[in-house]
């Protein structure tokens, strides 16, 4: 009887317990980080311009931008960039004659910018360039950062 | 494509310049005063690139293949 008291006694300690027991309540969803998106800083260097000219200021800017050059000049593709970071620039200059696609030259540099840069690319050709159609593509760390159409008349 | 009746483009020159600092990779044979004549055009112009990789050369006699140069404007 003793022992039948003491086990009933556990049992119902046992179903107090668990009848007690609250069910885990789950926790309120977190908020969102931010309400309000912020827009991402550029990462790393960003191309905002490219002029082409046949001469440039102390700046290193092209003096007057143009598409159209004479046989002697000297073609300047200035590239302006933005935004901090190592990045290599690349120029690839090409002649364009019906579909045939020449290269005329590859230019690289690689700079360690650290805010607004003015970077400069030139082609020469000494006897005078051939006339037709010309075209600049310029690439940021191998991503093509947009191309000029330019005539040589 | 056919380049037969393309021009000859292998006598062009080109040069490229940055109002930031260009990183210059040394190879071999190279020497401050060549890079400076290569990057400015006068190889006097070496302290230039001496004093712009103080923190990387303690002897400017003494630079390696691979060496990350910072060279500045000119």
């Amino acid at each position: 009887m003793k022992a039948f008291r003491t086990s009933s006694l556990v049992l119902l300690l046992a179903l107090t317990v668990v009848a007690c027991g609250k069910k885990e309540t789950p926790a309120p969803a977190a908020p969102p980080a931010t309400q309000a998106t912020q827009p991402a800083a550029p990462a790393g260097v960003t191309v905002a311009a490219v002029n082409l000219g046949n001469a440039l200021g102390a700046d290193k800017r092209v003096t007057a931008p143009s598409t159209s050059f004479a046989r002697n000049d000297t073609i300047y593709a200035v590239v302006e960039t933005l935004g901090s970071g190592n990045t290599t620039l690349k120029a690839r200059w090409t002649f364009h004659k019906g579909d045939n696609v020449a290269t005329v030259n590859e230019t690289s540099q690689t700079i360690a910018a650290n805010g607004p840069a003015v970077n400069e690319f030139h082609v020469s050709m000494p006897g005078g360039w051939p006339a037709g159609d010309y075209q600049v593509e310029i690439f940021a760390n191998d991503k093509s950062a947009g191309a000029s159409k330019f005539t040589i008349q | 494509m056919a380049d037969n009746d393309m021009p000859d483009f292998s006598g062009v020159k080109s040069g490229a310049s940055s109002t930031a600092n260009k990183i210059y990779t040394v190879v071999s044979g190279d020497s401050l005063s060549k890079i400076a004549k290569r990057e400015y055009g006068d190889a006097k112009l070496w302290p230039r690139i001496f004093e712009a990789n103080k923190d990387l050369l303690k002897d400017p006699n003494k630079i390696f293949p691979g060496q990350k140069l910072k060279i500045p404007p000119k």
